[in-house]
């Protein structure tokens, strides 16, 4: 891309680092306050319980409590609200029970809150907790999305008949897309569920919350995505305090994967009783805490059919899914399994006739909300799934198949856009580019013979591919709105230009891993032309900046860095009319380059700190400016982002153990323009860590009776570093023509390529080796694997 | 009860609960809030410490246990201001994204280096066995700890 | 949880039969039991310390023998509570008489559990309950030798 001053597309080191690799970082739990308490929560252990009683009077007596609330207390109280809203097909808004900070009447999951404790410090909080008696009269359960809905079921909700939250449709008729399968040479069609995994950030949920009484203003520290989102939220709809007597500070936050995206009840319960008590209140979760009380991600059930001609074009697509809402509805709850997976539909595929159908569904089970990718890993693995297996039953080629189907690239400027079937359009894509890529890195010419041998000595060698798509950069806010966002989704940027030259730069995203402050600093390096040393990041401080979005959706750069962008614009042409007054010339005149301004064509210039020091000393100034260098935008995006790309992973299965290793995985992204390649690269491998995961090691497994039954790090298994490969990346670079840095996020990619191509090439294993596995459930455990083969003995 | 430690090479006598975990004394007492916590069955590693120069998961052990020893956390690795090798590998090489478990790994990771100061990407990643670490796929760790081997080893070049 | 097994005891079923029916025997019998009080007929309540691994805690809760044809079997249910978590089971229980002097108790059922004891672990868990029960019958072992001493 064009870079002004050379620092774009430089693997800069990371500025954020020192303070991490000496220990000095400074998270949520790191913070003690002055007279600080601990909170501790009293939570259900039942999955569907009436609450006949909760009697705390043993527990209030104990050493150290100061306070304790129960469901009655807040009952008074909003309850959480969610940020989008779906409708069914019949216009009717979507169901929206009350999600309540504690729960006064009947809990709904394990891990329900009931009490909380305030106390002198964590362990008499834990003390006294284990003293609250609850009765509980226990409820039928249900777990299953797809059972949920069926009559007779236990009722999460008395308000929500047959619990479903809504019914929601989108692209074509199902008359035309029925009519098309009839058409169809062949249809290949999948039952499948795509589990429920917990995002598992290392760092728990924690929270900080004091109340200043001289000057009437709450302070909220919190690990989350989205500070400001949690202040206008909490402020608003939750606890009714004025939005400016609310101070919400996201500090360093250890991972946020999208589920500390949410406004979550114990921010509110913190906030509100840090008044009450008049001291701080800290608490973080234990990790079995959090495992049943940090929102969910993916469980889908679904049913889908493809329909193809004998060449193997594709002619229709149908999608039937029920979608796990949880207990409640999270703060992007609804739009997870609708705007951001129905509308995935078309993938890179020129299908002419798509329609998808979710269902969106309680349980009892702990909130779903958006987990990496949020919605577009499961449209993708869904398509990927599909053409690989379509690939297998018409004997066909899966790289073939997708050549076949590909939309021809375009560029989105001399070309147009590419407008699916289901709602959105694309901005700009080169899609049998990145498969190309990617079949020259794997071989794919030699591969087949390698599987054959493979066969021939006994062993079952696979290959899986995946080529995605996925709408990030959230959201043009018109669009957004229309689709039931109850927010805009634009960003702010802020360039604080210091007398002395020094800029600091304030944004409404928030890092909490991704190096905004490396990668935003060498935006801004390289268009002022100004040392990264002269320039600090700040954001996560509702107090410090006008307003924020925050950072989720892969958005930061492609909204958050071109807000910045225009901020640094309206600097240049104030600087440009500054500069023009000193040296005694028109601003139309001057240039701005390598943090000079100079009057064009002549050697008359002035350096950008001199301009900096007369905006805020204007001795010498123009008579109709005012001083000061200052500016704050807000950038709405036109349209969302489309990153794509190609992945593929190799695998060999244990004929006799069913124990998959993963042999090579290869990553082409095309994330538009890079800032930082050493920054892409690692949420690349991080995204992938992630698919894999969901491929082969994770998944939350609740049992009948609503227990989620791995719910500690002993149990829900990861991936370890000797679970992996080195992964073979590389990036092709297809710039977004409609954003001013031409970047389209890269913070979900990985995540959403990687699982269908492992799932894929373990299939493409089978098949070598004569076992037509069409599904196998993931996680891909060896006794699952093991189980399909003999099942499927030839 | 009483317990006499070193940490970092500060000499600290307090009265603790017995069962004040080690890491609750190093992060609430002593308020070194480098070491993290990141689970509660000592299978993320996130809490590692050096107890007497072992890589020592520092929510295993009573405050009380670790009496009369020597400990170093991840404030104690770099001196005289200059980064430790792996602290400088992390950084040149992007061995980390939030920066939540990368304290434990190079605690680890030090006393690793000093039995196999020479490992292969395999003995790295077993190495790597007892930590989880969500952002970064391990890649660039292994790729750090590599670095800090080869610093380490020209260093200790005699002259 | 699915909680099956089966132990021969070198005792004939009439004998195993009294001890299990026997309020005193099974206090010392049950493992880690604190207290055990008769409430009713065949209904008692109970106090059981555990402490196994990450299943440490003190159980408190009811149990009941339920649809009893002596000797050959009952249905024993189980519902404990503690902080935790809680268990609730039912568990049936056959007395199956090998060649005279010899007993098979066989038992079958299912336990549901919750809260933290569901979470952290069932694989933990089973195991607990394993060593649980074998614990169980080596002391119903020794008080049936015992028995036997006393006669003798």
């Amino acid at each position: 891309m064009s870079t002004m001053n050379g620092m774009v597309g430089k693997s800069v080191k990371r500025v954020e680092d020192k303070r991490f690799v000496t220990g000095k970082g400074k998270y949520t739990d790191d913070i003690i306050l002055p007279l600080q308490t601990y909170a501790y929560f009293v939570r259900s252990p039942y999955a569907h319980a009436r609450i006949v009683n909760v009697d705390t009077g043993a527990a209030i007596d104990m050493p150290g409590v100061l306070a304790i609330y129960t469901g009655k207390d807040v009952e008074a109280i909003n309850g959480v609200p969610c940020g989008w809203q779906v409708n069914f097909k019949n216009g009717d808004t979507m169901k929206e029970p009350k999600h309540p900070l504690l729960v006064a009447d009947k809990v709904r999951h394990v891990g329900d809150a009931v009490a909380m404790v305030v106390a002198q410090t964590r362990e008499q909080a834990k003390d006294a907790a284990q003293m609250v008696m609850v009765d509980y009269e226990e409820l039928p359960v249900v777990v299953n999305a797809a059972e949920a809905v069926k009559p007779g079921a236990p009722q999460v909700h008395a308000d929500v008949p047959n619990n479903i939250c809504y019914d929601w449709e989108l692209g074509n008729s199902k008359a035309e897309v029925d009519q098309a399968m009839l058409e169809a040479a062949h249809i290949t069609s999948l039952e499948f569920v795509n589990q429920r995994m917990i995002a598992n950030a290392i760092e728990p949920r924690s929270y900080n919350a004091f109340y200043d009484e001289a000057n009437e203003k709450y302070t909220l520290y919190t690990s989350t995505q989205d500070p400001h989102l949690i202040r206008l939220l909490m402020s608003a709809f939750v606890l009714g305090i004025p939005e400016h007597k609310v101070r919400v500070i996201g500090p360093d936050v250890g991972g946020g994967f999208g589920s500390k995206g949410d406004h979550y009840a114990e921010e509110a319960l913190l906030t509100w009783a840090s008044q009450k008590v008049g001291r701080p209140i800290k608490w973080t979760a234990e990790r079995s805490e959090s495992f049943v009380s940090d929102a969910q991600g993916r469980d889908h059930v679904t049913k889908a059919e493809m329909g193809f001609d004998k060449e193997g074009k594709i002619l229709a697509l149908r999608v039937k899914t029920y979608a796990n809402q949880g207990a409640y509805l999270g703060t992007f709850g609804p739009a997870v399994p609708t705007y951001l997976y129905g509308t995935l539909m078309q993938g890179l595929y020129t299908t002419p006739k798509i329609n998808v159908d979710v269902t969106g569904v309680f349980t009892n089970t702990t909130v779903v909300d958006a987990y990496r990718g949020a919605g577009r890993p499961e449209a993708t693995y869904l398509l990927e799934r599909l053409i690989d297996l379509a690939a297998l039953e018409m004997g066909m080629d899966p790289a073939d198949i997708r050549f076949k189907n590909f939309v021809p690239p375009f560029d989105g400027t001399n070309q147009p856009g590419y407008q699916t079937q289901v709602a959105l359009l694309y901005d700009s894509g080169n899609y049998e580019g990145v498969l190309r890529k990617g079949l020259s890195m794997l071989g794919y010419d030699d591969f087949r013979k390698k599987q054959q041998e493979a066969t021939r000595n006994g062993k079952l060698l696979g290959v899986g591919f995946s080529t995605y798509i996925e709408a990030c950069g959230l959201a043009p806010s018109a669009v957004a709105g229309a689709l039931g966002a109850r927010a805009g989704l634009y960003e702010m940027g802020q360039v604080r230009v210091q007398p002395t030259g020094k800029v600091t730069i304030y944004t409404g995203t928030h890092a909490h891993g991704q190096g905004h402050e490396t990668t935003f600093a060498q935006v801004v390096a390289d268009r002022l032309g100004i040392p990264m040393a002269d320039i600090e990041i700040v954001h996560g401080d509702s107090d410090s900046m006008a307003f924020g979005m925050g950072t989720y959706g892969s958005r930061s750069l492609a909204v958050g860095g071109s807000a910045i962008v225009k901020s640094i614009d309206k600097v240049i042409e104030k600087g440009k009319k500054i500069a023009a007054h000193k040296l005694e010339a028109n601003a139309g005149d001057m240039e701005f380059a390598n943090g000079k301004f100079t009057v064009k064509g002549t050697d008359k210039s002035i350096s950008f700190g001199d301009v900096a020091l007369t905006a805020y000393v204007p001795h010498v100034y123009p008579a109709d400016l005012e001083p000061g260098l200052d500016f704050t935008s807000f950038y709405d995006p036109t349209n969302f982002t489309y990153p794509f790309g190609c992945h593929i992973a190799v695998v060999e299965v244990d004929k006799e153990t069913g124990k998959v290793e993963l042999k090579r995985f290869i990553a082409v992204d095309d994330v538009g323009n890079i800032i930082n390649p050493m920054i892409v690269e690692g949420q690349i491998h991080g995204g992938v860590a992630q698919g894999i995961g969901q491929a082969l090691f994770e998944g939350a497994e609740f049992d009948s009776n609503g227990q989620l039954t791995n719910a500690s790090y002993m149990d829900y298994c990861m991936p370890r570093a000797d679970d992996l490969p080195m992964f073979e990346t590389t990036n092709q670079v297809t710039p977004c023509p409609h954003n001013p840095l031409g970047a389209k996020g890269a913070g979900e990619a990985g995540t959403i390529g990687a699982t269908p191509a492992v799932v894929n090439a373990v299939i493409d294993a089978l098949w070598s080796g004569g076992h037509k596995v069409k599904d196998i459930r993931m996680p891909l455990t060896s006794e699952r694997v093991w189980r399909a083969m003999q099942a499927s003995v030839n | 009860m009483q317990i006499r430690v070193k940490v970092n090479g500060v000499d600290y006598t307090h009265d603790v609960e017995p069962r004040l975990l080690l890491v609750h004394y190093l992060r609430d007492v002593l308020r070194l809030t480098g070491t993290h916590i990141g689970c509660d069955t000592s299978i993320c590693g996130a809490c590692t410490v050096q107890v007497d120069g072992n890589a020592t998961k520092s929510c295993t052990l009573f405050a009380v246990q670790a009496d009369g020893c020597e400990i170093t956390t991840v404030e104690g690795l770099s001196t005289n201001g200059e980064l430790h090798a792996l602290q400088e590998g992390f950084k040149e090489m992007h061995g980390l994204q939030c920066g939540f478990c990368t304290p434990g790994i190079l605690m680890t990771m030090d006393e690793y280096l000093k039995i196999n100061p020479n490992p292969t990407e395999e003995e790295i990643r077993h190495g790597l066995k007892g930590h989880l670490c969500r952002c970064t796929g391990y890649q660039n760790i292994v790729k750090s700890v590599q670095y800090a081997a080869n610093k380490l080893k020209k260093e200790e070049v005699p002259v | 949880m699915q909680l099956t097994g089966k132990q021969v005891l070198n005792a004939a079923p009439s004998k195993v039969w009294e001890k299990l029916m026997d309020t005193p025997t099974l206090a010392r019998i049950v493992p880690g039991i604190t207290k055990l009080e008769q409430t009713g007929e065949n209904a008692y309540t109970s106090t059981i310390q555990i402490k196994m691994g990450p299943v440490n805690g003190s159980f408190s809760g009811n149990l009941q023998m339920q649809d009893i044809t002596e000797p050959t079997n009952f249905t024993l249910k189980v519902q404990q509570n503690s902080k935790i978590g809680n268990a609730n089971a039912a568990i049936k229980v056959d007395l199956i008489p090998l060649n005279g002097e010899q007993t098979e108790v066989a038992f079958d059922g299912d336990a549901k559990l919750s809260g933290l004891l569901a979470g952290m672990g069932q694989r933990v868990i089973s195991g607990v309950a394993n060593t649980l029960t074998k614990q169980f019958f080596s002391n119903l072992e020794k008080e049936l030798a015992g028995s036997n001493t006393e006669k003798v």
